[in-house]
């Protein structure tokens, strides 16, 4: 058990205060905004929830919405498993440990604005190696008029730069696996998916949860490297919801970006809240 | 069982080809950065060369960003790494009113996209004035950083035994002495992973770097942003790149036995 004691919110308090100061005052600010129009920002009007209105009943947010949120299923359903799968795959030699985590971690380091053009170059079909490679399978140039290559492109994109982070703390987990326990499996004669199943999931569960929270909101908020790719084409099969709402801010459409980033925020609180209640969820499972 | 037998096997393979799979564009860049990109009377296009290498030397817009990079970073890392320590010892070890909450807004914070905030900072850092300043940057990426130091953090305190801090209560310690003289010495380790993910989430975030440095104090992203124009020299922006990988791959080398390590992530 816990100690029960209210001074608790004195050890939080610093971490409060900077997280007031980024983050719950402009969110404020981003709420009080959404509700005016605004010329300037000295000039504005009273306009209630109007832009939420225009928002809520436009084709074009639920298009974005829904291409969004297909895209984070996509990355999840391809990030998760392969991440878990690359976690196990891990030698247990140290020295190797080492070397291959490092490796795999590059990725994170790329500064974001510079992934979609290193992956353009790798495409490119006269200097990339993949594009080269590719276009003998009939991969054609003209790629970017294909939704479903373009597509393709962004997602491969993303798994290149986000699976070692799901490589990486589920790698962490396993490492908590007591040995006795896989000894214990052998003199059980478990097989390979019974261990998998049985010692090595469980101990996975909250950083999956973790895991799967960090990987659905930033993919479903993508924005420094999608729109390069191909500025949201063909045909705006690519405009996420991040997106849409950077070109509402480079517009200085104050009112209306302001309303937008309040509902991209209650979506955040909502996923976030399911991910707490998941949370208790496998607690009470856990400690029955 | 014929599946068991070949699972080693299988197991390489795969992570060979992963392997491959995250060196390729890495293997792309590094090609493209040997080579001369523009035309330029020293040399013909398409040679093999150092000169891109050389001209992040003596471009002192470069090197600036790099200052300010390395500068940014080390503030942020300062400022989340103390904050975050005494919140997760209180998420880890105390149960208070609203703690399930507070734990609720602050990974919702993290997960809130910058894009959505980047107006109001920009406002409020102003009147601060702490825009086009490495610190303004510093700040404003505490806003995910914070919450994922005190998630890792208050995963590491938990997976010390309760005990401990009790023995220690019994003996006559202070709460503060026990953190001082017992804890913090046992999470080192945690430390060391919260503070190289702070470093691996700032070193390459675009949103907020854009928007506070417009005049000055720009970062390395926004100096390879500043590298594409009318001509852009292909082969410099790789170069520079692949060197502003270099810190973290050090920093990478150096903590990888902390990452291999394991930590305990918990519950809150």
């Amino acid at each position: 058990m816990k100690e029960r004691t209210n001074i608790g919110w004195l050890f939080v308090a610093p971490a409060l205060l900077v997280l007031g100061l980024v983050g719950i005052i402009p969110l404020i600010t981003v709420i009080n905004y959404s509700l005016f129009e605004i010329f300037l920002l000295d000039a504005r009007f009273w306009v209630g929830t109007e832009w939420y209105e225009d928002i809520i009943k436009s084709q074009r947010f639920w298009a974005s919405f829904a291409r969004s949120t297909l895209f984070s299923t996509l990355i999840l359903i391809v990030q998760i498993p392969l991440g878990i799968a690359i976690a196990l795959c891990i030698p247990r030699r140290k020295f190797w440990v080492g070397i291959v985590l490092a490796v795999v971690a590059l990725p994170l380091l790329v500064p974001w604005n510079m992934i979609p053009f290193l992956w353009l170059s790798l495409l490119d079909p006269e200097t990339g190696i993949l594009g080269r490679a590719l276009q003998i399978l009939g991969w054609t140039p003209d790629w970017k008029q294909s939704v479903i290559k373009t597509w393709a492109v962004i997602i491969v994109m993303d798994v290149w730069h986000w699976t070692s982070l799901v490589v990486i703390l589920c790698y962490s987990a396993l490492t908590t696996v007591p040995l006795s326990s896989y000894q214990a499996a052998r003199i059980d004669c478990a097989g390979p998916w019974q261990v998998f199943r049985h010692i090595q999931l469980p101990k996975l569960y909250n950083v999956l949860l973790m895991v799967i929270l960090l990987r659905f909101m930033d993919s479903l908020m993508i924005y420094t490297e999608a729109f390069p790719i191909n500025a949201g084409g063909p045909n705006g099969a690519t405009m996420f919801l991040a997106v849409d709402l950077g070109e509402d801010i480079k517009a200085f459409n104050y009112g209306p970006s302001a309303a937008r980033s309040v509902l991209y925020f209650l979506i955040v609180l909502c996923v976030a809240w399911m991910f707490t209640k998941a949370q208790a969820k496998l607690d009470d499972e856990r400690s029955p | 069982m014929t599946f068991t037998r070949c699972l080693p096997t299988l197991k390489t393979t795969s992570l060979v080809t992963f392997v491959l799979f995250i060196s390729l564009p890495l293997i792309q860049m590094t090609m493209i950065s040997f080579v001369a990109t523009l035309p330029n009377p020293d040399i013909e296009v398409g040679k093999l060369t150092l000169r891109n290498y050389s001209a992040i030397w003596t471009d002192p817009s470069l090197r600036a960003a790099f200052g300010n990079s390395l500068a940014y970073v080390m503030i942020n890392i300062c400022i989340t790494v103390p904050v975050a320590l005494p919140a997760a010892y209180a998420f880890a070890r105390i149960s208070f009113v609203g703690d399930k909450h507070l734990f609720l807004a602050f990974i919702a914070l993290r997960v809130t996209p910058p894009v959505v905030l980047t107006l109001p900072i920009f406002q409020l850092f102003s009147e601060l004035g702490v825009v086009n300043s490495v610190f303004g940057i510093a700040l404003a990426h505490c806003l995910f950083n914070l919450p994922i130091s005190i998630w890792i953090l208050q995963g590491f305190i938990a997976a010390i035994p309760k005990e401990m801090d009790e023995t220690a209560f019994l003996d006559g310690y202070s709460r503060r002495q026990v953190i001082w003289k017992f804890l913090l010495p046992l999470i080192m380790p945690g430390v060391a992973v919260a503070a190289f993910f702070c470093f691996m989430f700032s070193w390459v975030e675009v949103v907020f770097a854009r928007i506070l440095t417009s005049t000055n104090g720009k970062p390395i992203s926004m100096a390879i942003n500043a590298l594409f124009g009318f001509q852009t020299d292909i082969g410099l922006v790789m170069a520079f790149t692949i060197a502003s990988m270099i810190p973290g791959a050090i920093l990478l080398f150096v903590m990888r036995n902390h990452l291999s390590r394991g930590f305990k992530i918990g519950k809150v």
